[in-house]
């Protein structure tokens, strides 16, 4: 079950006891946002209303929106948890690695994560495309995070010679690992075989830095 | 229909265009939208389909005809993409965000999935495959995988026109330096 925490709110959080009232507005969110993850994932951003997403979380259209603003701040804000977990997981993943080896690490956690649930990621990397959504989500979401954790690992790789180079190569990788993903996606590949091109290209990237 | 289609789509989004606004634009009625078409993702495919006709024309025109190096050559075909792609900007970036769905495009055959079409896929493999021949590409290297690399690199770059207002000049260079960065890791081991 994943744990979510909503403007410094958590659940363990000792420090004071939040009132009966915050507890259950927080309870209210989480059915929310647990009804929209999943029809957001089976029906996409456009296809899910908020109608039907109240109708699953067993409440009134009313109560959704005194939770969130409109469609797009609940979605944005599943999207920003998704991230921050994705992004926590990767940290951890390349923690105790430096170089090629973080950086694989990182993207096999990153898949473990995307691998279980395609279909709400593919409704995030859909939405972020449409114009009127991005807007919006744009200053709430930073698009390229993930490649910035993967900066470092590129940088000990190929040294600092490069100059601005490393972030453009990190970028190069990330939206490889998309493309597989993608790939994953249409072709049903298993997850050993999602590693293994994810391993093949990474390194075709970096021998081309390298040779370059 | 489908020019009143283009049309709204590139002056209003994708989004805000509904099928009642087509058929106004096309001079019909709703009913016989619906006659032809199934939803508003068919009509958007079936423009995306008009447009990859004309693209593929061209391409398969300009492919017998290139020269230098297999990176050149990759550079040039992918170069026609963009100054293509960017006379119909929103259109082609509306179609990313629905091509996105990948899962309901498989599903359904209204919409063109994105980077699989077999013409283009064949002309890149193709390209690549004499770069095996020629040797300046490694005969070990997956060309089905690498075909996915560069057109994965291809589309990921609209999202610079998509947010950052990136011209497509900024996009080709861009895609000139990351194939060249891919190329160099094509290339057989020394």
């Amino acid at each position: 079950m994943n744990h979510f925490t909503y403007g410094g709110l958590t659940a363990s959080e000792p420090a004071e006891r939040p009132s009966q009232r915050a507890l259950a507005k927080q309870r209210t969110r989480e059915k929310i946002v647990g009804a929209a993850k999943a029809l957001f994932a089976e029906h996409g951003y456009e296809g899910a209303t908020i109608r039907d997403i109240a109708k699953a979380a067993g409440m009134s259209t009313g109560a959704v929106f005194a939770s969130f603003t409109d469609k797009a701040d609940l979605f944005t804000d599943i999207a920003e948890t998704e991230q921050a977990e994705l992004h926590a997981a990767m940290r951890a993943a390349g923690e105790d690695k430096a170089g090629r080896e973080a950086i694989l690490a990182m993207l096999k956690a990153a898949a473990k994560r995307h691998l279980a649930s395609l279909a709400l990621f593919q409704a995030i990397m859909s939405a972020l495309w449409t114009p009127f959504l991005a807007e919006k989500t744009r200053r709430r979401l930073d698009r390229r995070p993930a490649a910035a954790l993967i900066i470092a690992g590129v940088e000990q790789e190929i040294g600092d010679g490069s100059g601005g180079c490393v972030r453009f190569i990190a970028e190069m990788i990330w939206d490889g690992y998309l493309a597989t993903l993608r790939r994953a996606a249409l072709d049903g590949l298993t997850p050993e075989l999602v590693n293994a091109r994810i391993r093949d290209q990474t390194n075709t990237i970096l021998a081309g830095v390298r040779r370059g | 229909m489908l020019d009143a289609a283009r049309q709204l789509f590139e002056d209003v989004g994708y989004e805000a265009a509904t099928i009642r606004d087509i058929a106004r634009r096309a001079g019909v009625s709703v009913g016989s939208v619906f006659t032809g078409f199934s939803s508003k993702a068919h009509v958007l495919g079936e423009v995306i389909r008009g447009r990859r006709e004309e693209l593929y024309a061209d391409l398969e025109r300009v492919a017998p005809h290139l020269r230098g190096s297999t990176a050149d050559r990759v550079r040039s075909l992918f170069a026609v993409h963009y100054a293509f792609e960017f006379r119909r900007l929103k259109l082609f970036l509306a179609y990313i965000s629905v091509a996105f769905e990948w899962r309901e495009a498989r599903e359904s055959t209204d919409l063109p999935v994105l980077g699989t079409n077999p013409r283009l896929v064949g002309m890149i493999r193709d390209c690549l495959a004499e770069g095996v021949a020629r040797g300046d590409v490694s005969s070990l290297l997956d060309l089905d995988q690498a075909v996915d690399l560069l057109l994965g690199a291809y589309v990921w770059n609209y999202r610079l026109a998509a947010g950052d207002g990136a011209d497509s000049e900024r996009l080709v260079s861009r895609f000139d330096h990351q194939i060249g960065v891919l190329f160099e890791g094509f290339r057989p081991a020394r």
